[in-house]
């Protein structure tokens, strides 16, 4: 009559847990191009970092997306080695803290939560703009348009944005396949069309020629001008590397994560390149009327763009943008909660961070403290400066630099007693991740030295320091404090006692 | 007897755990499998950046925390493993886990909520509702308070029927369990004016012969049964005015089998489900 005390968690790989359940082995070279897609949300990025890159480096635009794409590659590649060494601990915060220790581990997730928050708080505003945009084109009235300029308007309905993205994903709700298939197709058809219409126009506002000086980044003015036409254009391919860390979803594990990450690049590129070429053909970079220099068109390019380019049809671009930010903001809002998660289960934030629903089996507190951060960031931005969403944007960037840089090195200090065993360890190991790495933490400081001018980005500033430099530091300050507050109150991380380093 | 337990940990969770203890104990080999599902995430719904952050892994050990809570739960005498799963549905997942190991049974705990003037089963439940291949016991607070009050022992069980031959599987069941269990069988039919077209001439006798039906479909399978049918003005009143045993199971059967069975069409079912304070079993067909 005893207890048998008997469980099939641990040992049993096929209860599922480990092996992911259903989704093993299912991913093909176009599954994966499709979930690469997804995750840069192209009909977003451009829509929010197209404008805010003009305004530093003019038409140089389609060279500095190419340059851009470079320190995102090598990146990628250690974070594939990272990935394969350790699948199962996670990201920036587990393997910065595995190679450098607690203080630089807990700065790495500090800046990966740091830039999610900023950009669910940037999503939140670009989806709520092409909300009101879409009910102003359904409806015909242009009043509707202008309501997102209202503070009293735009601030609640972003919140409510944010609030029912964090419910959906407290929820634990997945996004399907023919989902994704449908958003990522639309989107791509209709930045074409706009690329297409651009070009085929008859009235462009100021045509300007495409030529071979446009793709060469040494025709950038200042190094300033390129490390921070850099640090945008990361942003802009940020959600690439998910198509190399794909392995065992995966129908071949050997050769779809590399066929889909070109595949993905290659079709973005050329997105990019077609609706930026578009852009500088139909608007130029002059900085009056519709121009893409002109600094009220570089908040959200397409909010300006797409009516005069497209006419009746802007209304799909606008169903892209909107449908592309609101998805993105519901996907991304898991990542700074997970990585809080992560924290509070080392020990390295408050222990409550490490709750989970035990109905949703989501992350509870960190789900709504994730949230609430979004909501507080865009509340606080929104109010203090005179362009939030391009200020957002380029303090993102930063941001981006900042843990991306991080764990790069992170993987060549993890590695360093196998880099020079084999050819291919240096250049994966070694070299790519290294030089990633030091190119994104020079943009790192250099773009921040440039942003404590208070004319830097959209010209917002509090005393004489700019707003991007209060932003940016701002939060990574802000990251300290709370690292020394918990430090001092659960000190079991930063003694080592729950992660390993090496 | 073998349940499995839908088990989520938390007050629902070990609410469901003290209902299937007190439906197993008493038989032959009292089981339960407590069923933990773990929402399987697909590849299409990549979480960017950063992938995973090791969500699978700690949430594999907080698996494993509440799987010792839950076995910490089971009373003396009744033998008891988990089963972790990872399936897109917690329905379907329950499903398949209850398939796998033989249960008789799944067990789930629940919180009624209001909606649009009555009670809803959750979602989870209802889902099973129009799916499960075993019998699914449903408890609420109320329901337990009432088990609670017969310390843990169940006392009878009530089928729900109605005037149509179909009712004879639903009571069969019900024998099925008040045998195992040694408890005595109550067949009961609520009948609502509006059942009959002109209430003031046709509704005693067919109160008469509803009875006179029931009392010959339950002595022709050789039960012993009392025959309740009662008569309201409306569903309602005569959901309440049955009265019920401390430590009593409800049983109805599946709204799957609405078309050949009237009592239980649609709201009228769902309207019972809701009304009920004592814990309920659903069986299919």
């Amino acid at each position: 009559m005893s207890q048998e005390l008997k469980q099939e968690t641990a040992e049993q790989p096929e209860s599922g847990l480990h092996s992911k359940g259903l989704s093993t082995g299912t991913v093909g070279v176009v599954g994966l191009v499709v979930i690469g897609i997804s995750c840069i949300a192209p009909a977003y990025t451009l829509t929010a970092g197209l404008g805010a890159t003009v305004a530093v480096v003019g038409t140089s635009l389609p060279a500095i997306l190419l340059a851009g794409f470079i320190p995102m590659l090598l990146v990628a590649l250690g974070y594939r080695e990272l990935n394969n060494a350790m699948p199962d601990s996670g990201t920036s915060f587990t393997w910065a803290t595995r190679a450098f220790g607690p203080m630089i581990g807990w700065m790495g997730g500090w800046g990966l939560i740091a830039a999610t928050v900023i950009v669910l708080s940037n999503l939140a505003a670009v989806a709520v703009d092409f909300f009101y945009i879409l009910l102003a084109q359904l409806t015909g009235n242009q009043a509707i348009a202008d309501l997102t300029k209202n503070l009293w308007v735009n601030i609640p309905t972003t919140l409510v944005f944010i609030a029912a993205a964090a419910y959906i994903s407290y929820r634990g709700l997945n996004a399907t396949k023919v989902f994704q298939y449908v958003l990522v197709g639309f989107q791509v058809a209709v930045l074409l069309l706009f690329a297409i219409m651009a070009f085929t126009s008859s009235t462009p506002f100021d045509r300007t020629p495409i030529n071979l000086d446009m793709f060469n980044p040494a025709s950038v003015d200042s190094f300033a001008a390129f490390a921070a036409g850099i640090s945008l254009s990361i942003f802009v391919f940020w959600g690439w590397d998910v198509t190399l860390t794909m392995n065992e979803e995966t129908t071949d594990p050997a050769k779809v994560p590399g066929r889909g990450a070109t595949w993905t690049v290659l079709v973005i590129i050329a997105l990019y390149l077609a609706v930026s070429l578009g852009v500088l053909y139909w608007a130029g970079v002059g900085q009056t009327g519709l121009g893409a220099g002109n600094e009220a068109n570089q908040e959200s390019i397409f909010a300006v763009l797409s009516g005069p380019i497209m006419g009746p049809l802007a209304i799909l671009m606008s169903l892209a943008i909107l449908s592309s930010s609101a998805a993105s903001l519901q996907s991304t809002m898991v990542s700074p909660a997970r990585t809080l998660l992560a924290m509070g289960y080392y020990k390295a934030l408050p222990p409550s961070f490490a709750k989970i629903s035990p109905r949703f089996m989501s992350p509870s507190v960190a789900t709504v403290v994730s949230a609430a951060a979004a909501a507080v960031f865009y509340v606080v931005t929104r109010l203090i400066s005179e362009n939030a969403l391009w200020d957002t944007i380029t303090a993102l960037g930063l941001m981006i630099c900042f843990y991306y840089g991080i764990t790069a090195l992170a993987c060549v200090w993890y590695f360093r007693s196998e880099l020079f065993t084999s050819v291919r360890n240096f250049f994966f190991k070694f070299l790519a991740p290294l030089i990633g790495g030091v190119v994104l933490l020079v943009m790192f400081f250099s773009t921040a030295i440039e942003s404590m001018n208070p004319d830097y980005g959209s010209g917002s500033a509090i005393g004489s320091v700019g707003m991007v430099f209060i932003l940016g530091i701002g939060v990574l300050l802000l990251g300290v404090a709370i690292m020394l507050f918990t430090k001092w109150r659960h000190p079991a991380f930063f003694r080592g006692e729950t992660i390993k380093t090496r | 007897m073998n349940l499995l337990v839908g088990y989520t940990a938390d007050q629902r969770g070990a609410e469901a755990l003290e209902l299937a203890a007190a439906l197993v104990q008493g038989t032959a080999t009292p089981s339960l499998t407590i069923g933990i599902v773990v929402p399987a995430t697909t590849p299409f719904s990549a979480i960017y950046p950063g992938g995973d952050h090791g969500f699978d892994s700690i949430l594999s050990a907080k698996v494993d925390e509440w799987a010792v809570t839950a076995l910490a739960q089971v009373p003396q005498g009744v033998s008891a493993k988990v089963v972790a799963r990872s399936v897109s549905s917690v329905a379907e997942g329950l499903i398949e886990l209850a398939e796998e190991v033989g249960a008789h049974g799944i067990v789930l705990g629940g919180r009624k909520r209001h909606r649009a003037g009555f009670f809803m089963p959750g979602a989870v439940a209802n889902a099973l509702l129009h799916a499960s291949p075993v019998p699914v016991f449903m408890s609420s607070p109320q329901a337990l308070a009432s088990l609670r009050a017969a310390n843990g022992q169940i006392t009878r069980m009530t089928a729900f029927v109605g005037d149509r031959p179909g009712a004879r599987e639903v009571i069969a069941n019900a024998a099925k369990f008040a045998t195992i269990r040694k408890v005595a069988l109550r067949v009961a039919t609520l009948v609502a004016d509006s059942d009959v077209s002109d209430p003031a001439t046709e509704l005693d006798p067919h109160l008469v012969r509803t009875k006179t039906f029931l009392t010959e479909l339950t002595e022709s399978m050789g039960l012993q049964a009392s025959i309740e049918v009662i008569s309201r003005q409306s569903l309602d009143e005569a959901i309440d005015s049955l009265t019920w045993e401390a430590g009593e199971i409800a049983i109805l059967g599946s709204s799957r089998l609405a078309a050949s069975r009237r009592l239980f069409v649609g709201a009228k079912a769902q309207r019972i489900l809701g009304k009920l304070h004592v814990p309920m079993a659903v069986i299919p067909n």
